[in-house]
């Protein structure tokens, strides 16, 4: 118990005079208002508001110089949950000088909660300065390091955060530190390194937070028995007392049990997930999307129009697009799509090209985002975006080639078995196409309206395929015989 | 104003989005938390101390699971884990200086369902008894004594877990067998028991008696005000009022450890299962690996209240054999001693802050130290003004500070075999761990008088709700239906 703050600490991160920051940041803050003018309906939904009134608001606070890390950290904070009130109650404690070190470490991982609760990126940034401020405390310290670690890997600064990981891993070894790095191993595609890390990590500490990484692991390497008992285990450890993440593992069992053909077990856990966390809006895209396999469009419209109001991300948006096609509610759908064409290539610039390359829209664009996100992000899927803007755009060739780094860990996922499909087809691979469509086929509730149109189209064409060489060596066969 | 602080903020949330030049993407649904407590794993209290059951001489222990349940947040939550591994160890002989376990009696449980095809998960209609066919979600376990010397374990038992205190499908929990109502206060015989936890207390063989399941928690303390650089405000308001937890409570007679001439120590540890990463080459399977200790508890307020943040993991990793070497410190240059003299009794300095080897003496190793050679401990009832179920005569919250005491025949004590009645002799529900604590730390124990300052404490002096006087000792729990934090 730290009960003696040290008090020359807040001083000296609130004074403002800094001019290491001071110049740069009065003109960011200048451009940036000018560009949040132009982009912020691209932000997300709680930070979609009027600017003219930001902009007066904003001079209030920054007062002409730049906002420092304590003065972020401590701007009142609204809002009525538990995670509100507790950071409410942690800004007080900071501002009292209580504890000022482990309440500003606290804080940042109540920002890093929030984030995750409300999916609000803005606050992992909050999270971020919390890490600044822990590092003109004690640099380098280890709680600083891990908490900007967490805020590089959620914002998909993935080589980053391996570097902070591997500091922390070299320093100290505590089980956080191996299941950072597993992440961001894991996000670059290099899942051998990641199970090393999540071997470590669970064998220092067994819970929730590395039963869930290693189910995801076996999940990824096409393991989905193994990973639902995983995820099983992940659930039965999860509490009520952290109601995000008993969501959160509940709603990925439940997605789980629908890959495995199992939509009213699926349905079940989404239920439960609700229970944990109202309105939470990854278990509400997985309800709406069960539903849309069960060809129930407009109660999925109802469903996917509330979990795409509470996260307005291209996952979110493509499906209740979907949704509002398969029920005829087209007029709907064109302002759906128009928010995922205007955010889609910012916010999740994966999911946006997949799209694209979905929905016959495929250009060069969708080739880029897919390169630019590979470059930082080679999983699996990744991968697979990109081989399916090539194959989108005309080039069988490279995509086939791209698609088998996406099948390489033998992951189960129907959309990759769609697209190998697909692929192997138009690239000439008959077999291969016959053997992913089979697999495809085992569960096309996985797949989209959309999706499972097309699919349905290629099997036609591979079977015609089939048919034509039967026919061919049947002929074949006969003339021989004749000959014979 | 609300709106316009929203606003404000909201503002900035939008600014510091783009403050740093990276953009934002979205989720990528595929991290999981990084840090989470596991209160499924995290133990709250130890209690140890002699009683006579069924006219058998008797060690009472208890652990605490699942702290800070929120009655109302619904039943299905709050269960015992299946993959953790509980144990209630006791050392005797020399184990007990060497913090070595002799004995491990460990509690694991198996969660089941008679019908998974309903959203009513725990209840399916108003329970009569335990485990009967509205009981959905029922917990059996098993105790297993595992004799360290011998290398040999026995299964002492199968217990069930009642349900938890719902309100209407558990009525029987609740005065006037009304689901309405508040739980039933402490009773001071076994008849006088609410029908689920008598249902649930199991006798097993040689004498032993065990239960688990939901109890109020009997913790009591101003904790906000104490880690609130503690200053104490009167009167003290009792954090874990109105909270239940889960308990596992296991009677052992003493005869099976050997008899009453001794002094034994307890603590308890909960494990979790290793698994391995990667697949053995055979698709669907989880390999397990061994479990993997991750809460101990011992005497209350060690780890919470002088082990330094650095090593709180460490010491929940490790054993009591190692308190010596990696914890000691803590007890003989306590840091609290410290924090009172500066903030509590300054300008004066009362507590003695070096070489407490009296502390050291409590803490280290980090067991729960019980004479076993006294006489039944008092117990706590309601207080003495409870009539039904009034404290035992003599019964003091601060054991030997206020003058509740036991004779000891294998031990001087404080002279002619005096030893404390409740903490640090043993642990009884009731204890004021706290104030005894404190008194303990401000006094000087390592002369002969003593010199005793205080007593000093949190101005939390009973627990918001009365004991039970019978095993399993601990209050019945709050019910969920009409209590709930704001």
């Amino acid at each position: 118990m730290q009960v003696h703050p040290k008090n020359g600490g807040i001083r000296f991160i609130i004074r403002k005079d800094n001019k290491l920051y001071n110049s740069p940041m009065k003109t960011l803050i200048c451009v940036l208002m000018i560009a949040c003018f132009f982009s912020s309906s691209c932000q997300r939904v709680k930070s979609r508001i009027a600017l003219d009134d930001q902009r007066e608001k904003l001079n209030d606070v920054v007062q002409n110089e730049a906002p420092n890390p304590m003065e972020l950290i401590l701007l009142p904070h609204p809002g009525e949950s538990k995670i509100d009130h507790e950071i409410s109650r942690y800004q007080g404690k900071i501002r009292l000088s209580q504890n000022t070190f482990q309440s500003i470490e606290h804080l940042g991982w109540l920002y890093v909660a929030k984030a995750r609760e409300s999916f609000d990126p803005g606050y992992y940034k909050l999270a971020e300065q919390c890490a600044n401020c822990l590092d003109s405390e004690q640099p380098q310290c280890s709680e600083g390091l891990l908490l900007r670690g967490q805020v590089l890997e959620n914002l998909h600064r993935f080589k980053g955060a391996e570097t902070l990981a591997r500091e922390l891993v070299a320093k100290r070894g505590l089980s956080f530190d191996y299941g950072l790095l597993g992440d961001s191993l894991m996000e670059q595609g290099r899942l051998d390194e990641a199970a090393d890390a999540y071997q470590k990590m669970v064998n220092i500490k067994p819970d929730l937070e590395a039963y869930a990484r290693i189910a995801h692991y076996r999940w990824l390497k096409g393991d989905i028995a193994a990973a639902t008992t995983l995820m099983q285990m992940a659930v039965s450890a999860s509490s009520p007392n952290a109601p995000e993440s008993a969501a959160w593992v509940t709603t990925r069992l439940a997605f789980y049990q629908f890959q495995n053909g199992k939509p009213d077990k699926a349905d079940q856990s989404c239920a439960l997930a609700l229970e944990y966390q109202k309105n939470y809006a990854p278990a509400l895209l997985l309800r709406g999307r069960i539903l849309l396999s069960e060809g129930k469009a407009n109660e999925a419209v109802e469903v996917l129009t509330e979990s795409e109001r509470l996260n307005p991300l291209p996952d979110y948006e493509w499906v209740l697009l979907e949704a509002l096609h398969s029920a005829g509610r087209e007029q709907e759908a064109v302002s759906v799509q128009a928010r995922l064409d205007k955010c889609g290539p910012s916010t999740d610039p994966r999911t946006y090209s997949l799209y694209l390359s979905t929905s016959g829209r495929s250009n060069k664009t969708s080739i880029e985002l897919a390169r630019n996100e590979l470059s930082n992000r080679a999983d699996v899927f990744t991968h697979d975006a990109l081989a399916w803007a090539l194959a989108s755009n005309g080039n069988a060739e490279d995509a086939y080639k791209e698609m088998q780094k996406a099948l390489v860990e033998g992951t189960y996922d129907g959309r990759l078995f769609f697209h190998a499909t697909v692929i192997a087809s138009e690239s000439g691979h008959e077999v291969e196409a016959a053997a992913w469509l089979r697999k495809a086929l085992v569960n096309p509730a996985l797949l989209l309206p959309s999706e499972q149109k097309q699919l349905s189209q290629v099997q036609t064409l591979i079977g015609e395929a089939a048919k034509q060489k039967a026919v061919t060596e049947s002929k074949t066969a006969a003339l021989f015989m004749m000959e014979k | 104003m609300k709106t316009k602080v929203s606003r404000l903020t909201n503002t900035l949330v939008t600014l510091l989005i783009a403050i740093i030049s990276t953009p934002v993407f979205a989720s990528s649904h595929m991290d999981a938390p990084l840090i989470v407590l596991d209160p499924a794993a995290n133990t709250t209290d130890v209690y140890a101390f002699v009683q006579q059951i069924n006219g058998v001489k008797t060690l009472v222990t208890a652990l605490g699971v699942y702290p800070f349940e929120e009655p109302g947040i619904g039943p299905n939550k709050y269960n015992f884990d299946d993959n953790v591994l509980y144990a209630i160890h006791v050392s005797i002989g020399k184990d007990v200086a060497a913090g070595l376990p002799t004995y491990s009696y460990e509690f694991q449980f198996k969660t089941t369902y008679k019908n998974t095809k309903t959203i009513l998960q725990s209840y399916l209609g108003v329970i009569q008894d335990i485990g009967d066919s509205a009981q959905n979600l029922t917990q059996t376990y098993t105790v297993t004594k595992i004799d360290h010397h011998k290398n040999k374990s026995t299964l002492l038992g199968t217990g069930i877990v009642p349900p938890n205190n719902q309100g209407i499908a558990t009525p029987y929990y609740n005065q006037g067998t009304n689901g309405n109502n508040p739980a039933i206060d402490g009773v001071a015989t076994s008849d006088q028991l609410d029908r689920y936890t008598s249902e649930a207390i199991t006798n097993f063989p040689s004498g032993y008696v065990a239960f688990a399941g939901q109890r109020d928690d009997g913790f009591y303390g101003d904790i906000e005000a104490i880690f609130d650089l503690l200053q104490l405000r009167s009167p003290g308001k009792d954090s874990q009022a109105g909270f239940n937890i889960h308990e596992m409570s296991l009677g052992i007679p003493i005869s099976e450890l050997g008899g009453d001439q001794q002094v034994v120590g307890v603590y308890a540890t909960t494990s979790r299962r290793q698994v391995v990463v990667r697949d053995d080459g055979q698709k669907g399977t989880v390999t397990y690996g061994p479990y993997v200790q991750v809460a101990r508890q011992g005497n209350p307020l060690f780890n919470e209240g002088l082990v330094a943040i650095e090593d709180k993991d460490l010491y929940s990793r490790t054993s009591p054999s190692q308190d010596k070497k990696l914890f000691s410190k803590y007890a003989l240059t306590p840091e609290l001693a410290h924090l009172l003299n500066a903030i509590v009794f300054a300008p004066n300095s009362v507590a003695p802050e070096t070489n407490r080897t009296d502390i050291e003496g409590i803490f280290i190793p980090d067991l729960i130290k019980v004479d076993l050679s006294t006489g039944p401990c008092r117990l706590a009832g309601g207080g003495t003004n409870d009539v039904a179920n009034p404290d035992d005569s003599g019964f003091s919250r601060l054991g030997i500070f206020g003058g509740d005491t036991l004779t000891s025949t294998v031990q001087a004590g404080f002279g002619n075999g005096t030893v404390p009645g409740g903490w640090p002799n043993g642990r009884r529900f009731g204890d004021d761990v706290i104030t005894i604590a404190v008194t303990a730390l401000s006094s000087d124990l390592r002369v002969s008088p003593p010199i005793i300052h205080g007593p000093y404490g949190d101005n939390v002096d009973s627990n918001d709700v009365a004991y039970n006087k019978v095993f399993p000792y601990e209050s019945t729990p709050h019910n969920g239906r009409n209590f709930t934090h704001e």
